[in-house]
């Protein structure tokens, strides 16, 4: 009975936007339309939740943003769904000196200081509004689901937080405190959304660690204020039996850097890695022949939504490609199968229409027609779905094809399993037909971190042929100094027991009949492996014990003696665990981490991860941190 | 997930009794004025739009009241009396489109009214009106729905009543079906259909048949007449296929005829050819012997 963040979240928006009355669910309930102004955490948080039309069904009649123009509307109640901040908060005065609207409803996306709700009010009193303010609400949904068990915590606003803020050279204590409160008021609130207290283990010495102890603190505050406590058993919906506690395991990026460059072969990573999925929304640039006189070729941008509702992407986003290939063509047989079989009925259809006489016939067909009629459009949806993902599929393919990534996929597979390579790396480098520079620095570091140890010279040596490939190194300097400073001598023992198998297999595929071509790209297999993140996570759910993982912190806001010591007194294995990794996640950590609770969920107990990061970041916008970061000293 | 409505409004008391306090005597009479929410002068559009949702939740409510009695589908062999007339039923039919109809034309007049605004506005009140009309065609499917169960059952009904009288005409008429071989497709079909239409009506309403026999006053009189013509041209059909029938059955028995004699035919021809061989042989053979006993006579003699 457990919902997901994800539902929940959208549980707490539809409260919101029903002014904050539970919904009840009526079959035609009379519309009450409203108008949302939101700001633009308020719209990273909404648009991967509920689209436009859904809005509109709730009766949401206009959208608009907190500081663009906007024109009064007299008698209609505004919803706003906004972060408090001083700007956010002038602007409100300002909309009420201007009486924009007849009601107010202010929902502040985390909680609003005692300062700030001041100035509104004096803001309110000015204005001779006060009436007007109905409710004002905190909704402690300071965090983005993308998916059911995965959420960020910022995407417009990522630059502030990302790894490059946390690492770099010049940072000032006061920023670090920022982004650490940001942190954790983010965390705070996917947990007063959850409505549980987590068990929270942390790696020391580094930026986790930080966080874990705000955390704890901020929760036990909470915990002891009996009066607003947001964790007493009536919070707890009735559906919730989790007798026991979730697992809090924070991680920091620095943990793992090589997951973050890795080349990837699973559908929804690779959709994020070549065409930038933001949002569970992807922009594919698609070259359209067009019929005008001057002929040549158009390139038309297309956006697609991946949404967590599409049942083909949902099964296929966690499989290697050549499967998602196949499956695609799985789905569009049947659909023409389905689609033949309402021809027939059409055609069956249109010759004894002409009989009027028996009217036993008549209601046969009436039921024969509407329920063709209320198939059509789940078969039209499925249609458009299936031209989607070929769509995307093929573009896909073609960067892959271009790029050569799936060479890259399995040398890297190969490095991080301490096998041999097939090519030298060196080979590789100087291939001038093998990728963009930055697929080249980005193996170069996986190969400086999880390869066979090198000495300087030959590290220079690569320099050379890398600058050589028109590559920017300086990513290169501040991975030497990383390492150095962290002595990755444990590194190559995580990575252990991975590797994949080539198969060449695109004569069966060929064979197949598959649409796309695939001659050239190998159908590699991905043997499961699992990545540092998840070790850590599998050691610290089973409470096995792990060299690195003994030396985790400890913290548990619901005893009453913070216990410094951090011994663990929960022997049992957790069920359930939330995963957070400061300072960047991406999608391929998600889905090893997909895979491990499948592997190890049987019948009786279920095993659930929810994957956390502070943002989402490519593996080109990690190379460009690191860029960064290397070129400052 | 916090209401703080009560803390903001705790804090409005605190400023506005800091206000007081510092002496703002000048702001006082417009508090005084304000304190009580001010009655704005609500818009056209939206005193209109307002009473049109209200009107439609009216109808909404009155529907599903007498929804239960409406679609009584009390069984038919219990003593259970449907609690609505037809005519009542009818009442409730016009009334409910007299407010639907109602309700358009003020949306149409809703629609009038959204002239030139300001584009925000607009877009809002063109957003009102879109909401009023999903929310009206809702009202009016749960209305159709519920008329389009009772007619249903109008006309099974009918169906059945008409039924009984000729459901041995029907029935003789189906055993017939095997034999017709070269119908066209259509009348089969037809046939095939309002037989097997009948069959399964017969099947589930036969306990009820009895008491559908009172019924049969309710055809009218078109649809009789519809009957009889369908009747005639049936017949018709009939008859003219049956004429065929005949023609194929002497056809046959002449075929049949000339088979056997063309056959003994046979026979004897092949009879005939026997008897020539055996004549053949025996001219030849006294032929012979002739010769043979010339020659006899003639070395005898000399």
């Amino acid at each position: 009975m457990a919902s997901s963040l994800r539902e929940k979240q959208i549980l707490a928006l539809k409260r919101m936007l029903n002014f904050n009355v539970p919904a009840t669910k009526a079959t035609t309930t009379e519309p009450q339309w409203k108008v949302l102004v939101y700001d633009r955490f308020g719209q990273d948080i909404i648009s991967p939740l509920l689209t436009v039309k859904e809005l509109r069904d709730m009766g949401v009649t206009l959208h608009l943003k907190l500081h663009s123009e906007r024109d009064p509307i007299p008698d209609v109640p505004a919803i706003y769904f906004v972060m408090p901040t001083d700007d956010n908060i002038r602007r409100i005065g300002q909309d009420f000196q201007s009486q924009l609207y007849e009601t107010y409803y202010l929902n502040f996306i985390s909680a609003i200081s005692r300062q700030r709700l001041e100035e509104i009010a004096s803001a309110a009193i000015h204005s001779n509004c006060v009436s007007q303010v109905s409710k004002v609400f905190d909704q402690y949904l300071n965090f983005i689901s993308l998916e059911d068990d995965m959420f960020t915590l910022r995407h417009q606003d990522r630059d502030s937080i990302s790894y490059y803020a946390l690492n770099k050279g010049d940072v000032k204590d006061t920023e670090i405190e920022h982004i650490m409160d940001t942190v954790v008021d983010s965390l705070f609130s996917v947990f007063v959304t959850l409505g549980t207290v987590p068990i929270i283990r942390c790696p020391r010495g580094n930026a986790a660690e930080m966080v874990a102890e705000k955390l704890d603190k901020k929760l036990r505050e909470n915990i002891r204020d009996a009066r607003s406590s947001f964790f007493t058993s009536d919070n707890i919906q009735a559906g919730q039996f989790s007798f026991q506690r979730p697992l809090l395991v924070l991680l920091d990026r620095n943990l793992d850097l090589a997951t973050m460059l890795h080349h990837t072969w699973t559908y929804q990573a690779l959709s994020h890695d070549v065409f930038d999925l933001q949002l569970n929304r992807v922009d594919i640039e698609e070259s359209v022949e067009s019929r005008t006189p001057a002929g040549g070729v158009v390139k038309k941008k297309k956006t697609y939504d991946l949404q967590p509702f599409d049942k083909f992407w949902q099964a296929q986003k966690g499989s290697p490609f050549p499967a998602v290939a196949e499956a695609v063509q799985v789905e569009l047989d049947s659909y023409r199968t389905q689609e033949g079989e309402v021809k027939k009925l059409k055609a069956a259809m249109g010759i004894e229409g002409e009989d009027e006489s028996a009217i036993s016939m008549l209601s046969d067909h009436t039921a024969k027609l509407t329920s063709t009629v209320s198939s059509l459009p789940e078969l039209l949806e499925r249609k458009r779905l299936i031209d989607q993902h070929t769509n995307i599929a093929t573009a896909l393919l073609e960067q892959i094809k271009a790029r050569k990534l799936d060479v890259y996929f399995e040398t890297e597979e190969k490095l991080m399993g301490k096998s041999v390579l097939d090519q030298s790396l060196m080979d590789m480098i100087n291939d001038h037909e093998c990728g963009t520079p930055q697929d080249k620095v980005r193996l170069f570091i996986i190969a400086l971190l999880c390869g066979p140890p090198m000495s300087d010279a030959e590290i220079d040596q690569y320099l050379i042929a890398l600058t050589g490939a028109n590559c920017d190194t300086s990513a290169l300097s501040y991975i030497r100094k990383w390492k150095a400073y962290t002595k990755m001598t444990a590194a190559p023992s995580q990575y252990a027991g991975g590797g994949t198998k080539t198969v060449g297999m695109f004569s069966k595929l060929m064979n197949q009949g598959s649409q796309f071509l695939m001659e050239g790209v190998k159908n590699l297999v991905i043997k499961k492996h699992n990545l540092p993140a998840t070790r850590v996570v599998d050691a610290l759910m089973d409470m096995k014990s792990l060299q690195d993982v003994d030396d985790f912190r400890y913290f548990d806001p619901k005893l009453l003696r913070s216990d410094s010591s951090g011994i663990p007194r929960n022997k049992s294995p957790f069920q359930e665990a939330y995963v957070f990794m400061v300072g960047g996640g991406n999608y391929i950590e998600y889905q090893n981490l997909v895979d491990y609770a499948k592997n190890k969920s049987n019948a009786g107990a279920p095993r659930k991860v929810v994957y956390g990061c502070s943002d989402l970041t490519s593996a080109t916008q990690f190379l460009k941190q690191l860029e960064r970061l290397g070129s400052e000293n | 997930m916090a209401d703080v409505t009560n803390v903001f409004k705790a804090t409005v008391k605190a400023l506005r009794t800091r206000k007081k306090a510092t002496g703002d005597v000048t702001k006082n009479s417009q508090t005084f004025t304000t304190i009580l929410p001010s009655s704005k002068l609500k818009g056209d559009f939206e005193k209109k739009s307002k009473e049109v949702v209200q009107n439609i939740s009216k109808l909404k409510d009155f529907l599903m009241e007498h929804r239960k009695a409406y679609v009584s589908t009390g069984s038919h062999l219990s003593a259970e009396t449907s609690t609505m007339t037809d005519s009542e039923r009818d009442q409730i039919d016009e009334e409910a489109e007299k407010v639907i109809h109602m309700c358009q034309t003020s949306v149409a007049l809703i629609k009038n009214l959204n002239g030139s605004q300001h584009s925000q506005v607009k877009e809002h009140r063109t957003a009102v009106i879109r909401l009023i009309e999903d929310y009206l065609k809702g009202v009016c499917k749960v209305y159709s729905e519920q008329r389009a169960v009772r007619v249903k059952r109008v006309v099974d009904r009918k169906r059945l009543s008409k039924l009984e009288p000729d459901k041995l005409f029907k029935q003789r008429r189906a055993n017939k079906q095997p034999t017709f071989s070269e119908n066209t497709n259509q009348s089969s079909r037809q046939d095939q259909s309002t037989s097997e239409g009948d069959r399964s009506p017969t099947k589930s309403k036969k306990a009820t048949s009895e008491e559908k026999m009172e019924e049969e006053e309710e055809i009218s009189t078109e649809e009789a007449q519809m009957f009889e013509r369908e009747n005639a041209a049936l017949f018709e059909e009939m008859s003219s296929v049956s004429e065929e029938e005949k023609d194929i059955d002497r056809i046959e028995q002449v075929v049949v005829g000339s088979t056997e004699n063309i056959k003994e035919g046979n026979e004897e021809i092949r009879q005939a050819m026997k008897n020539s061989a055996g004549f053949r042989v025996y001219i030849l053979f006294f032929l012979l012997l002739l010769t043979l006993s010339l020659l006899f006579l003639d070395w005898y003699n000399g």
